[in-house]
């Protein structure tokens, strides 16, 4: 590919993946919207459109237009600079993350991911780590006893629970030998005993490690039952509390971008990606991989869901007592035979 | 281009340290640090090091750095009240000492232009995952190991720092009556010394415990 060409197809796919990135993120939230209203006996959106369809424009024109306030006693640079930093930190992410192999487009081999890099993985856990600055910022710079508290808890939060989140990826790692995240979903293709598919939650005895995962990430994202940085009935609404307009749907999206990168992460290490069944004719064979893919995003997303319409909200020590006490010991010995099996078949 | 880059980065973690030490808030000179921290990982992955880069991030300026401006909120550190100057006589030696370490580097930058670059023109694999992981488990596991071994005596040291005014779990509490205590519970010195020390009431008791004397949790409230 010549330079030119190259930047074009990066510009391209820059632009798409920002677009479904966004309209994905506007239509999670219609999607909670409706989903957590079943799960309460109660129609969710319903006026905006058919089945409440046009609700997160709405939203988005509400948002836009809205006064945008800014308290007079808060630290002015930071609390501007903390939501610009969580939603750039949140949007970045999904450049490492391939969705699909790569396609034929007018004789040019384009991969279905904006860049690949040999670390991919620990790059984005290292966005994620810096991504914590805009909650803890915005707290600390809103000059409220509300939004730091909810900061304190956010990045205490984060720090205790990135640690099992990062060890439960390394049982992954040592199965798949490579950071890069496009080595980890071949690493996962074919089948054994005939029909179970090769992904790590089944083949490399990753159960334990998917759902130390799993925790962690809702963790991570600050989702029920971890919601305790935005809890509303002790802190009115946490680390945002001084935020409105389009400052506090900065950190809206900011959020249900995490979700999406968390859900593509857990897809692409336990789930396999984008391998699944191939068939039909060509075109097909081109476009089911990324359907997969999207499928398996689609199931996680819908479990967060589910799970905050179930679950009730943990109380502070006991997040950190399970954090430390039991997802830890458990990540850390899963690491341990993980390490121990593939030594004994080496 | 990445001669550019390298520049550019270099420029910003000088100026970040530089704006550290200006910065008379706490919260302000701890961003200015991540900015060094940040733009230190991108000299790394310049260098073609990307391991060390992504390392660099994950653990410099999103763990390490979170903590301390977790530490600056939660103690709520205000703006630094100019102090009197102390120690004046430090001053001529930290001019002595920074005369030395420019004209150290001054002689390093000059002697690495002045030697022929016998260099091999291939690229280095230092900094690499694969290598990194290689030299930990073979040639460096000696002091791979020791470094381990002072990482977890710092944490211990830290936890029986901070154990050491709470003689007593929360849970504990002192009976109403005479006590009868072991020496190791009255005095965190004495581990593992079980002589009885007698104490006369519960008020004296709770004394020498450092905890509160009204011993009923309802009492408390």
């Amino acid at each position: 590919l010549s330079f030119w060409i190259y930047t074009l197809v990066a510009v391209i796919k820059i632009a798409l993946m920002l677009f479904v990135l966004l309209t994905a993120v506007a239509y999670i939230v219609w999607l909670e919207r409706k989903v957590v209203g079943r799960i309460q006996n109660r129609w969710g959106p319903t006026r905006v459109g058919p089945f409440g369809l046009l609700q997160p424009a709405a939203d988005g024109i509400k948002f836009i237009l809205k006064e945008d306030l800014t308290p007079p006693h808060v630290y002015k640079p930071l609390f501007i600079a903390a939501p610009i930093i969580a939603v750039v930190f949140a949007l970045t992410s999904i450049a490492l993350i391939p969705f699909g192999n790569s396609v034929h487009i007018l004789g040019y081999d384009i991969p279905l991911q904006i860049t690949d890099v040999n670390t991919g993985l620990l790059i984005i856990l290292g966005i994620t780590s810096v991504g914590v600055y805009g909650v803890a910022l915005a707290g600390w710079s809103s000059n409220n006893k509300y939004s730091i508290l909810g900061s304190l808890r956010a990045s205490a939060q984060m720090i205790s629970y990135e640690i099992s989140l990062g060890l439960s990826l390394i049982g992954v790692l040592i199965l798949a030998g490579t950071f890069s995240l496009r080595g980890i979903v071949e690493s996962q293709h074919g089948h054994f005993w005939g029909f179970i598919p090769n992904w790590n939650i089944f083949h490399g005895g990753q159960f334990i490690a998917f759902f130390i995962y799993l925790t962690s990430a809702y963790a991570e994202t600050n989702r029920i039952p971890f919601d305790l940085p935005e809890a509303e009935t002790e802190l009115v609404a946490g680390y945002h509390t001084e935020y409105s307009s389009m400052k506090f749907a900065m950190f809206f999206m900011a959020e249900y971008a995490n979700m999406v990168t968390v859900a593509c992460l857990a897809t692409l290490l336990f789930l396999g990606g984008w391998n699944g069944p191939i068939f039909g004719p060509p075109l097909l064979q081109t476009l089911l991989p990324v359907l997969w893919f999207f499928l398996k995003v689609f199931a996680f997303i819908f479990i967060y869901i589910w799970v905050r319409g179930t679950m009730p909200r943990f109380r502070y020590d006991q997040l950190m007592a399970f954090g430390w006490k039991f997802l830890l010991p458990l990540a850390i010995a899963n690491l341990i035979i993980t390490a121990f099996v593939v030594a004994v078949r080496a | 281009m990445h001669l550019a880059l390298f520049l550019v980065f270099g420029i910003v973690c000088v100026a970040g340290a530089v704006n550290l030490l200006i910065q008379s808030h706490p919260i302000q000179s701890a961003l200015s640090l991540i900015v060094v921290m940040a733009s230190l990982a991108v000299e790394y992955l310049l260098l073609g090091a990307e391991f060390v880069a992504a390392v660099q991030v994950i653990v410099y300026a999103g763990a390490i750095m979170v903590l301390v401006i977790f530490v600056i909120m939660l103690l709520n550190v205000e703006h630094e009240e100019p102090r009197r100057k102390r120690l004046r006589f430090l001053v001529p030696v930290a001019i002595g000492m920074a005369a030395i370490l420019i004209a150290e580097t001054a002689f390093i930058l000059y002697s690495v232009q002045a030697g022929e670059s016998n260099l091999p023109r291939t690229v280095s694999s230092v900094g690499l995952t694969h290598s990194i992981g290689v030299g930990l488990f073979t040639q460096y596991l000696l002091p791979f190991e020791i470094t381990s071994v002072l990482l977890l005596m710092a944490i211990v040291g830290a936890m029986s720092l901070a154990r050491r005014n709470t003689i007593l779990s929360s849970t504990a509490r002192v009976v109403p009556g005479a006590q009868v205590l072991a020496m190791d519970i009255v005095n965190p010195r004495a581990v593992g010394n079980m002589t009885a020390v007698e104490t006369a009431t519960t008020a004296e008791a709770a004394h020498l415990l450092g905890v509160d004397s009204r011993s009923d949790p309802k009492d408390r409230e």
